[in-house]
């Protein structure tokens, strides 16, 4: 899992999201998470769970409050993971 | 008890580049203190931590992964507070000035707190950040509470000072005269000062109630008032005994977080262990954990964090929990289903969870925190009464008969005492047991008001000190039963939500006029609450609705973190009163007209017995 890039974490995210609402609904890293998908409090901390467990990250509260769209949070991961190497 | 824990006495170590007692071995603090226990019987905080400052108990925090992050026992509180106290006294505030801190489940908090007190300041919690795309309305709402209640200081450790910084920036007119991290504070010479002693009738600190982001209320709560509430928490509540220990994963900027779980135990001597709330919301079973390795025995939620627990375990979780030790299970801050009791005690049975445990109790910050309390050990109680005579008659009629559809309400015991709970109609008049009607308290432990405020003020209290609650239930045999809220709060997975807020936002669309949208919760089968919002609305192309729907639910969601339904209606179609306001109540009654769905007026959901 270290050598995830950018990219294989956006497809990542796209895929799983897709399973994750029950919007029938393509998933592109432009899709804004709140009203295209209606992620929730309870999903969105499923959500972070998955990642965390996923990518062996820390997610801290206060950098989800800049993201809007599956992008944003690609680019986050990427973030996080590249710092915590 | 574990036998491990008792044990612990090791001297913590200190380490050298730092003020806070953060041990480098860490060990918990212990269960059982070496001083005799005192319960709540202290005049103002100040005096309790003295006291507790002569024992080994105090606080302990958990990462995510259930591991000790740091200790701060009592005796290193006291020491520590008292000198950033003369840090804070270096800035030569006015007595009772205002200290703003954003309450991340920290020890810094909690020393910030207590400095606030021994420096005869007023602290106040405010919340951390916690939904996708929120900064604007964080801050935002930051910048609501410096101004409401004209802070003098305002803290934030690392992770939020940025957001503080742009509140702070923002600010109009400011009487704010610091701010910064707890580390740049440290670097603040220490006063050479005598510490007044706090007396009873003043202000120990504001609660603010809501994530209000215009016009948020502090409620102002008295020495006097926090510890008249802390005793009938600590002993008539919980009955605190020896060998008790807490474990929360509360918010400290919430009432039940802050008096409840880090105020009553300290005023009672008892070790706590904290998870925050953020890794709690992750990992909800780290929380039980907790209580299981550590033998605690008080633990509060929200019935929204058991739902999380039940949702998340799984069977091979539970092998490994032993539950037993958990006599006080606080139950609180929002509407109880038994469903949801009964679904936790299912699942957890099988890790020796006591439904007797079960202690689902009344309160809210305008009365510090707990109004009533049932028997502690004898479980969660209810009623089931008949739905249609509560719709159209607001009577509760027990249900005798089988297949009659019903509400079933859970019992919330009765008044501390030097309380009183009374139930009144419209017109102010006290209505029989069984009958609902709007909820009023009296007592000790009722705050002075809302500070700065003297229009809300006079709206939730009457002349004669009757606090009303905006809540309503009734009484059964002395015991209250909350059936609903009233219409201007929406409580979903226990977060309040002023419908005024939510309203607030759709008006800063251009597309939207004021008085033209309304707000309001409905009750959806699974019981979980939704938020709703009605806009009067004159676009005519199908792509501008569209795109207003997308805004509006996207603000909601950034401001609040709940997804929200929104619909458009031609103008005219909300209701009005005779004064031109907006009735929500008839607005929601319009809502389920149009959508089609049958709801109880007192936002429960029915069941069919049977």
């Amino acid at each position: 899992m270290s050598e995830v890039t950018q990219e294989q974490i956006t497809a990542l995210l796209c895929q799983r999201l897709a399973n994750f609402t029950e919007i029938e609904t393509e998933v592109s890293p432009e899709t804004n998470l709140i009203t295209h998908l209606a992620i929730d409090s309870v999903k969105l901390l499923n959500l972070v769970m998955e990642i965390e467990d996923q990518f062996d990250i820390s997610v801290p509260l206060n950098t989800l409050v800049d993201v809007l769209t599956v992008q944003d949070l690609a680019n986050l991961i990427y973030k996080i993971k590249s710092l915590s190497q | 008890m574990s036998s491990t824990i008792a044990k612990l006495g090791v001297p913590p170590v200190q380490k050298s580049n730092s003020l806070s007692s953060r041990i480098d071995v860490v060990v918990p603090t212990p269960t059982v203190n070496s001083s005799p226990q005192k319960r709540a019987d202290f005049t103002t905080l100040v005096e309790s931590l003295e006291y507790a400052a002569q024992g080994e108990t105090g606080y302990n925090f958990y990462d995510s992964r259930g591991n000790l992050k740091s200790v701060l026992a009592y005796k290193d509180l006291c020491a520590n507070s008292k000198i950033i106290a003369r840090r804070l006294s270096g800035l030569g505030l006015a007595r009772n000035s205002r200290v703003a801190l954003i309450a991340d489940t920290t020890p810094e908090f909690i020393e910030l707190f207590f400095a606030c007190r021994f420096a005869g300041l007023v602290p106040f919690a405010m919340p951390v950040p916690v939904n996708l795309g929120s900064r604007a309305i964080y801050v935002q709402q930051l910048r609501g509470m410096l101004e409401s209640s004209k802070a003098s200081v305002a803290v934030a450790n690392l992770d939020f000072v940025e957001f503080l910084n742009e509140a702070v920036g923002s600010l109009v007119s400011s009487e704010l005269k610091w701010s910064g991290t707890p580390e740049q504070l440290d670097l603040l010479p220490e006063a050479d000062v005598v510490f007044s002693p706090n007396t009873p009738d003043e202000t120990a600190y504001l609660q603010f109630t809501s994530g209000s982001t215009r016009l948020p209320r502090g409620v102002v709560i008295t020495e006097r008032a926090l510890m008249t509430n802390l005793r009938g928490i600590v002993c008539n509540g919980l009955d605190v005994r020896l060998g008790d220990r807490c474990a929360s994963w509360l918010p400290f900027y919430h009432d039940m977080g802050l008096v409840g779980l880090v105020l009553a135990p300290l005023a009672a001597q008892l070790s706590v262990d904290y998870l925050a709330t953020r890794d709690f919301a992750v990992r909800p079973l780290q929380w039980l954990k907790l209580i299981s390795r550590n033998r605690c025995t008080i633990a509060f939620s929200q019935p929204f964090g058991l739902k999380l627990c039940t949702l998340r375990a799984r069977e091979s979780d539970l092998a490994d929990l032993d539950l037993s030790c958990w006599r006080a299970a606080g139950v609180g801050a929002e509407m109880i289903r038994m469903d949801t009791l009964k679904s936790f005690a299912a699942k957890f049975a099988a890790a020796g969870f006591d439904e007797r445990a079960f202690l689902p109790c009344y309160g809210l910050a305008e009365s510090t925190l707990a109004v009533s309390f049932p028997d502690i050990s004898r479980g969660a109680r209810s009623l089931r009464v008949d739905a249609r005579t509560l719709i159209e008659k607001k009577i509760a009629v027990r249900v005798q008969a089988e297949g009659r559809k019903y509400n079933e309400f859970v019992n919330c015991g009765r008044p501390l005492p030097g309380h009183e709970v009374r139930i009144v109609d419209d017109t102010d008049h006290e209505v029989p047991h069984m009958t609902v009607g709007s909820i009023l308290v009296r007592g000790g432990s009722v705050m002075n008001g809302y500070f700065n405020n003297a229009e809300e003020t006079a709206r939730a209290i009457r002349p004669d000190g009757w606090l009303d609650t905006g809540d309503i239930g009734f009484l059964f045999e002395d015991d209250l039963y909350i059936t609903g809220r009233r219409t201007d709060v929406i409580i979903v997975n226990g977060r309040n939500i002023r419908a005024q807020d939510v309203e607030e936002l759709a008006e800063q669309q251009p597309e939207v006029r004021a008085r033209e949208a309304s707000a309001f919760g409905i009750s959806n089968e699974d019981g979980s609450t939704s938020v709703v919002l009605v806009v009067e609305c004159r676009l005519a192309s199908a792509v501008d609705r569209q795109s207003l729907i997308n805004r509006l639910q996207q603000m909601v969601y950034m401001a609040f973190g709940v997804s929200c339904l929104v619909e458009l209606v031609p103008p005219h179609t909300l209701p009005r009163t005779s004064s031109g306001k907006l009735s929500r109540f008839a607005a929601r009654q319009g809502f389920l007209r149009r959508a089609n769905l049958e709801q109880p007026t007192a936002a429960t959901t029915i069941h069919t017995a049977g």
